[in-house]
């Protein structure tokens, strides 16, 4: 790898005692799009959690890409959010908590409120604004998640599972928004997932972890028969008939934008 | 405090107001039920109703201990109330159950110790019924510094923390992603609350104060259109229940905490049929 921008060493999770990651090693490419890809169970959502640096582990993640090998500006984007349907609190509400801690009952100043807008209107959620969170749809709300991991200019994208709560053509419609973010952006994008036809169609590298690492490399390399049958079953013969990975869709771009 | 009360006076020249146990009644309320209020908007999104409760409960067991003990009972009570609430926290944190599930363990052995103690020792139960009511009428000035510190705190955690805890509300590794402590803001959350219900069970009573902390904020959730607005409707539904309520109980006789309550949930039942007429 040429320019990995987190390195994993010998990392063991352990939750309750007993461990749901162990000794998984592996690198992300910086400024392309890696999936971690695993059965539901799999540990991928705690590995995710232990980047973020919010679950203690053994071993060693770093961050040597980046300036001093300091922790990036991580923006991230959850499965899902618990949401007061009732609530009063606007998408601009939500959006400006998670950029100044500037109390919002005292106001919102106006730069933050533009630039709060300006993210809003890139991934399409400008016309929500103002509307209460707890009423936008699903897709819109993944979008407004996905607009506040972009505040702040992180350097690194972590998404767990994102489309996971939308239907096929808003999931569809919401890869292609990360897919154009990440293009434009350049950003270091690690994309949980258990949905392989995401996998082939937008990322660039792939870590297969179930409990431990499976298998790691560019996806043309990892999304074979015998490695998705390694992870996730027999029954993945099915799948690779009607997506053989020769036809792996290439729209995506290998690399960020110059 | 003298000044203050001299002022309240001086800016509400009214008869019920003349007699100085009326001012300092009108001081405390003012101070506690927008501070409740304001901290109810988290109760409200972290559904901690049931924390609130727990924390009240454990007031006849704090001041059981105290007088047991030979301590200043109100001590005891804040004391014991800070370390219950503690105690849930950390038990929820660490142990593979629901929060609900921890709190119904503390609550329950809270209830029960307050019991076992009050019906082996009799006589103590005399110390109760300001517990269980509240006693805002009898208050005095250095109850009333408390209650203006206990206030300055959490116009201070909501000054630092409102969005904070608006994030962590909706998702702790999303709010983590922003540089939000979970575990700490949770803790420094629940001994806040846990100080203010101790603080509020002289106003309003074990009873009701959970209703102090939840009724206004659940008003605000009718009235506001945005996190700012349910901010300040909760003040404002607080402080006006409590200013109608006071004055509402020197006109009919009645417990003052309770017709406080019984105001806020008459603002409520209101905001309720402007959000349908809205709608």
């Amino acid at each position: 790898m040429k320019d990995p921008a987190i390195t994993l060493e010998n990392v063991t999770i352990e939750l309750g005692g007993k461990p749901v990651i162990e000794n998984v090693s592996a690198q992300i490419e910086k400024g392309m799009l890696t999936a971690i890809m695993g059965p539901n169970g799999a540990g991928k959502t705690t590995l995710l959690h232990a980047i973020l640096g919010l679950r203690p582990y053994r071993g060693k993640i770093s961050f040597g890409s980046f300036a001093g090998a300091r922790r990036p500006r991580i923006g991230y984007v959850p499965q899902k959010v618990d949401l007061d349907r009732g609530s009063p609190i606007t998408v601009c509400d939500f959006l400006i908590s998670g950029l100044t801690t500037r109390p919002l009952w005292l106001g919102s100043r106006k730069p933050n409120k533009q630039e709060c807008l300006q993210a809003a209107e890139r991934v399409g959620v400008g016309s929500s604004f103002h509307t209460p969170i707890g009423k936008v749809s699903g897709g819109e709300l993944q979008r407004v998640l996905l607009a506040q991991a972009l505040l702040g200019n992180p350097e690194v994208l972590l998404l767990d599972e994102p489309a996971a709560a939308v239907d096929i053509s808003g999931e569809a419609m919401f890869c292609e928004l990360l897919q154009e973010v990440h293009n434009d952006l350049g950003l270091t994008t690690l994309l949980v997932t258990h949905d392989l036809s995401v996998v082939t169609t937008h990322a660039h590298y792939v870590l297969c972890v179930n409990r431990t690492l499976i298998c790691a490399g560019t996806t043309e390399e990892v999304m074979t028969t015998e490695n998705l049958n390694r992870v996730f079953s027999p029954h993945m013969n099915l799948f690779m008939k009607t997506h053989d990975h020769q036809s792996i869709n290439h729209t995506k771009d290998h690399g960020p934008a110059a | 405090m003298d000044p203050l009360l001299d002022l309240i006076g001086r800016l509400l020249p009214f008869d019920w107001l003349d007699p100085a146990f009326m001012r300092r009644a009108l001081l405390g309320l003012i101070l506690i039920a927008p501070a409740c209020s304001a901290m109810g908007v988290q109760v409200v999104s972290f559904r901690m109703a049931f924390f609130s409760d727990a924390i009240s409960h454990s007031a006849f067991t704090g001041v059981a201990l105290g007088l047991i003990l030979g301590i200043e009972p109100r001590l005891t009570m804040i004391l014991f109330g800070v370390a219950i609430g503690c105690g849930v926290l950390i038990l929820a944190r660490k142990a593979e159950l629901s929060t609900d599930t921890v709190i119904g363990v503390f609550f329950a052995a809270v209830v029960a110790l307050g019991i076992v103690i009050v019906s082996a020792r009799r006589g103590l139960t005399r110390y109760f019924e300001g517990i269980l009511f509240g006693d805002i009428l009898a208050i005095n000035n250095g109850e009333l510094w408390i209650i203006l510190c206990i206030s300055a705190l959490v116009v201070a955690f909501q000054w630092v923390g409102y969005n904070r805890m608006l994030l962590l509300a909706m998702n702790q590794p999303l709010a983590h992603s922003r540089g939000v402590r979970p575990a700490l803001w949770e803790m420094a959350y629940g001994v806040l609350l846990a100080l203010l219900v101790t603080i509020s069970l002289r106003a309003v009573g074990l009873l009701l104060v959970t209703a102090l902390l939840v009724v206004p904020a659940a008003t605000a959730r009718n009235l506001a259109r945005s996190a700012s607005g349910l901010f300040w409707w909760s003040s404002v539904v607080a402080g006006v229940s409590a200013f109608l309520g006071l004055y509402l109980s020197y006109v009919w006789g009645s417990a003052t905490g309770a017709t406080v309550i019984l105001v806020a949930v008459g603002l409520f039942m209101v905001s309720f049929g402007v959000r349908m007429a809205v709608k």
